[in-house]
């Protein structure tokens, strides 16, 4: 953009003010200007500060906080026809700004309402007077797949229903906040909510230094003391539960377990012993009281649900019924999500809570009453119609909902006669136009439409309110564009107030003091995950230094079926790794098991590790597509080398030595063990190929070493010497048992303490065997024997701690 | 009438099941007007690491039991002595479907019994358009007369066949077959009862195994047995039909459950650690005590 094409007074140039060239939609609230243009309050201060950035440098801010999104690695799952995909994360740059006197009254309307569904779910799966008045229609209830039989009656354990809730809301042309819908299953976006804050203010980190922004941190705190109380009472503790990695907020549950400290679960963790649910772990099963679920109730058991399902736990009903779990929130609370509903609660507000709602809901007429129905029929012009039992917001589900105004004449028929014959089955709801609110492109500030997820969790103290949340936006000016799943953008949403605010994070302040607490019991799951990470990234490893010692002969020599070379061809053929390719699928397919083993465990996972891991992946892939054997091999196993290395080191140095870096430990030395037993078997065999010993030692990496250490050629005996039998080299198999003793000695006894487990015991043999031959005990059998026996020690292990 | 009932169910396990949880749904229960149990019991080899005792939603007797150890078999054994008297379907005080549909408005209620629990689709029986216009020829007069109709109808145009489907098979599915077992048909009335707006559910039971003298011997004698039972008005209540026989229920079925269809009230469900498939068998005698 030209620069100066305008003065102020001061000389200073400057660009022609943002505001001035915003043209908001006639007829449409605007959430930054008021109907004559001028900037509301809250953002004022906010425009200013972007004017004096300047659209050039708002742009480069803004490229700041995608590429920080793109670092964290944050992404969403997208279904589409071709499968599920991974999304960036689609940040809208500029937050929504709402002045923390109307996020008051907003609050107020929302805590009304918690408590409203509270009483509601409490009364339907308890007393059912509202059905026995008449106020609920019973057939609504008994059709709805989210009332959900097996838990009617059952008073959750600790008294709640409801923990953690999202409303959608949007405003209306009158500038009135409406709710659009609810979210009382398993809320998402609370964690996307904090990620589109931290990207944001690494954008304007400046402006929101000086505005008084409200913080988001205390809500999470508040709301992890909460579950962490409620976990001290059940005498168990708190545990996020996942559908797993393939889920579509599969990320955020990570990001939340990893932020909160909080256990993340799939339901194969869990199990139900004497009434009680627990998790596997490596230190046996322990309680669970609490449990966060993110996955939707009907699938949380197939014994007592959907049967179908393959993602629950059995018996889980059963200890909800018994009181010796918290489901967060309540199984079967996912009613209140029920369109139709929404029709009802003006009555039900009055009859529960004498009071009529703060916060009305989108006007909504449920066809299964004749009244009802004959309004919906005679303005269905003015109606979004879609069916009753549905539990998505109007305008994701364009599938089944459609707007009465947009229908042709035939189509419009047929929606009739729909309803007139089965009333029951639809729901009429007045087709709102939402405000906008501003977006960033081309320099520019235009209008979109937004609507707002709200957070409320509950505490001790009563529902706490997130102070900000979520803002979807739509890319044209289409209101059914906003759902994410049809390529909508995501805000951050700031309460902005005149005054300075409290400055909150997670961490404890320096008056709290402090214990220091060792981390919670490995889930046995997590615990096999990060034993293969490290037997993938070893196996990686080892397969790229035979390749590169490969490539290296091939690119030097003008015989490529000299013996030697014939002889890795040979000894890597049964592995899978077919060196004619210069990047095998094999080696390719080892990473890729490395990057999904790591992926079921993310919430382990620093973004760091993560994204070392994936530049791993990348790299091999890239490789695979330009790579030519000799030469151009060697050069790319050597880059490989380095990125495996510096994804080590990030695991080395940064991962806190307990449970789960031991198991990670340990499948590293188990591969390393077995493939340097093979290697040496193959190449240090009797009959082996000329230059095999020195390969051999390339390979492991020991070159310079042998000649500081034996002032003679590389021998058979020198070799063996040095990479079997010295415990001072790091690549020695001695030296890898005597780690492998070291760390599966300090795993949990299972047996009771002073047990000996029978890894502990095994290793313990083959260490002692070991340590006391000599290179000449060391025939290829002995070491072939060897490798499987080390292979063997996996096996106990996990009988000992992954059933 | 009073019956001795034995029932054995037993499982192969082709590769050992590592361990395992199931809900078995075989007891009869005692229902007032109905059947009295006056004694039962029921019992698992190998014994459960875990067994519980509780009531579903609709009533049901569930045993909830847990294996936490390798086990190749699985035999399940009940016996229970029940009395059952219903009473003699009286005058048909039913209405007709729109003074039906006038009349569930009115049913304030979500209890277990509630005909609103029965109406929508569920697992095995959806609302099918094929089957609704099937059912919509038994239309005539008063709701328990129109059960009745479609009662006789599918006993005289579906064919039982054993072999045609299993307990996976859907409503819709045994409807084109035109065959298949109690399970099949009962699903099949169930379906076409609630296409025309009448509440309609699964019985899950015995029938007795030996015919009086000159009689026919009743199929589905040597398994456990289905009904239907459909809500005929605030009058009439739950009214019972075996559209397997083409009769009412009579004092020869005796009740263990009841479901919105097969899935809520199926003998056995359970999840196993096992990598192989199952066989199952099972074994019922139905033995009168004579008084």
């Amino acid at each position: 953009m030209a620069k100066g094409n305008q003065r102020r007074a001061g000389g200073r140039p400057r660009a022609q003010s943002l505001l001035e060239r915003y043209r908001p939609i006639e007829g449409i609230a605007d959430e930054m200007v008021d109907a004559s243009g001028n900037a509301r309050p809250a953002w004022r201060s906010f425009i200013g500060a972007l004017d004096d950035l300047g659209a050039e440098r708002l742009g480069q801010r803004f490229a700041r906080a995608d590429q920080y999104l793109r670092d964290a690695g944050v992404y969403y799952r997208v279904y589409e026809q071709a499968g599920a995909n991974e999304r960036e994360w689609p940040l809208a740059h500029v937050p929504l700004l709402i002045d923390e006197k109307e996020w008051a009254e907003i609050s107020a309307g929302l805590v009304q309402r918690a408590d409203l569904f509270e009483a509601i779910l409490a009364d339907v799966y308890g007393p059912n007077r509202l059905v026995e008045k008449g106020i609920l229609p019973a057939g609504l209830i008994a059709a709805s797949p989210e009332y959900l039989r097996p838990v009617a009656g059952v008073r959750p354990a600790n008294g709640h229903f409801l923990h953690m809730v999202a409303f959608e809301l949007g405003r209306g042309p009158d500038g009135r906040w409406w709710v659009l819908g609810d979210r009382t299953q398993a809320p998402s976006g609370a964690g996307f909510a904090l990620e589109n804050r931290v990207a944001t203010t690494r954008a304007l980190s400046d402006v929101y230094g000086e505005m008084h922004v409200h913080r988001l941190a205390g809500f999470f705190r508040r709301f992890r003391d909460a579950l962490n109380g409620m976990a001290k009472e059940s005498g168990g503790r708190v545990a996020i539960l996942t559908p797993g990695p393939l889920n579509e907020t599969y990320y955020e549950h990570a990001y939340i377990a990893r932020y909160l400290g909080i256990m993340l679960l799939e339901g194969e963790d869990l199990t139900v012993s004497g009434g009680r649910l627990m998790v596997r772990t490596v230190s046996g099963l322990m309680p669970i009281g609490v449990l966060w679920r993110r996955l939707d109730a009907a699938f949380a058991d197939p014994l007592e649900l959907r049967p179908e399902s393959q993602i629950g736990t059995p018996g889980l009903v059963e200890a909800i019924r018994r009181g010796t779990v918290s489901a967060v929130n309540a199984l079967g609370s996912g009613l209140m999500e029920t369109r139709a509903l929404l029709s009802f609660l003006p009555r039900i507000a009055r009859e529960l809570k004498g009071d009529d709602l703060n916060l009305p809901s989108i006007a909504t007429w449920w066809c299964g009453q004749e009244a009802a129905r004959a309004h919906v029929l005679a303005n269905i012009d003015r109606m979004v119609v879609g069916p009753a039992l549905s539990t998505r917001l109007a305008f994701e589900d364009d599938g089944a909902t459609r707007l009465g105004s947009s229908l042709s004449a035939g189509e419009r028929a047929e929606l009739v006669a729909r309803i007139e014959a089965d009333g029951d089955g639809f729901v009429g709801q007045e087709a709102v136009t939402l405000s906008t609110t501003p977006v960033f492109v081309g320099g520019l500030l235009e209008p979109r439409p937004a609507s707002l997820r709200v957070y409320l969790a509950r505490t001790p103290e009563g529902w706490a309110v997130m102070p900000g949340g979520f803002a979807r936006i739509g890319f044209s000016l289409d209101p059914t564009a906003i759902a994410m799943q049809r390529g909508g953008q995501a805000a951050d949403v700031w309460v902005v107030s005149d005054r300075p605010v409290e400055r909150e994070t997670l961490l404890p302040q320096e008056h709290d003091g402090f214990t220091r607490t060792m981390p919670g019991s490995l889930p046995s799951r997590a615990a096999e995950n990060l034993t293969w990470l490290g037997r993938y990234i070893e196996r990686s490893e080892d397969t790229v230094r035979v390749l590169r010692a490969y490539h290296v002969r091939l690119a030097e020599t003008s015989d490529p079926d000299m013996p030697l070379l014939a002889d890795i061809r040979d000894y890597l053929e049964p592995f899978g790794i077919e060196v004619e390719t210069a990047i095998p699928p094999g080696l390719i397919g080892t990473l890729d098991s490395a990057v999904y083993s790591a992926g079921q465990i993310r919430d382990r996972f620093s973004p760091d590790g993560w994204l070392a891991l994936k530049d791993l992946s990348k790299t091999i892939h890239k490789f695979a597509e330009t790579v030519a054997p000799g030469d151009d091999a060697t050069r790319a196993m050597t880059v490989m080398l380095r990125k495996l290395a510096g994804f080590s080191g990030l695991l080395h140095e940064n991962m806190y030595r307990f449970t789960g870096w031991r198991f990670l430990e340990i499948g590293r030395r188990l591969e390393r063990g077995i493939q340097i037993a093979r290697t040496l078997s193959q190449l240090t065999r009797n009959g082996a190929p000329e230059g095999a010993l020195d390969m051999m030692l390339e390979i492991g990496d020991s070159v310079m070493t042998h000649r500081r250490q034996y002032p003679v050629q590389a021998g058979r005996r020198t070799v063996i010497d040095l990479l079997a039998l010295d415990p001072l080299n790091p690549r020695s198999i001695l030296f890898q048992l005597e780690r492998l003793k070291a760390e599966i000695g300090m795993l949990p006894s299972i047996g009771g303490e002073g047990h000996m487990s029978a890894a502990a015991k095994e290793i313990l043999q083959l260490n002692t065997a070991i340590a006391v031959m000599e290179p000449s005990d060391m025939s290829a059998g002995t070491l072939d024997d060897l490798a499987g026996q080390i292979g063997g020690l996996y096996n106990s292990l996990a009988k000992a701690y992954f059933g | 009438m009073l019956y001795d009932i034995k029932l054995h169910l037993h499982y192969d396990y082709a590769a050992a099941a590592g361990g395992g949880r199931h809900q078995v749904r075989v007891m009869p229960q005692t229902i007032a007007g109905v059947q009295r149990v006056i004694a039962a019991s029921l019992s698992f080899q190998p014994t459960p690491a875990e067994r519980a005792d509780f009531s579903d939603f609709f009533g049901n007797n569930v045993t909830s039991i847990a294996f936490r150890d390798a086990h190749e078999t699985l035999d399940i054994r009940m016996s229970a002595r029940v009395s059952v008297s219903r009473p003699e379907p009286g005058l048909d005080v039913s209405p007709d479907i729109s003074g039906l549909k006038s009349e569930l408005d009115t049913v304030r209620s979500l209890s277990p019994s509630a005909p609103h629990h029965f109406l929508a689709a569920s697992d095995h029986v959806g609302i099918d358009a094929a089957i609704t216009a099937y059912a919509r020829d038994s239309l005539s007069g008063s709701t328990v007369a129109t059960a009745v109709d479609l009662c006789n109808r599918i006993h005289r145009d579906f064919a039982y066949d054993g072999k045609a489907t299993t307990v996976q098979t859907r409503a819709s599915d045994a409807f084109a077959l035109k065959r298949g077992v109690c399970q099949d048909f009962s699903h099949i009335m169930i379906a076409g009862l609630r296409g025309l707006g009448i509440p309609a559910g699964y019985v899950s039971g015995f029938l007795r195994t030996i015919p009086p003298k000159g009689k026919p011997r009743l199929e589905g004698a040597d398994a456990m047995h289905a009904w239907i039972r459909a809500w005929c008005g605030r009058d009439a209540g739950w009214q019972e039909f075996d559209p397997t026989n083409g009769m009412r229920a009579s004092n020869d079925h005796i009740t263990v459950g009841y479901g919105r269809d097969y899935s809520d009230v199926a003998p056995i469900v359970g999840v196993l650690k096992t990598t192989g498939g199952q066989v199952g068998e099972q074994a019922v005698d139905v033995i009168p005590v004579a008084a």
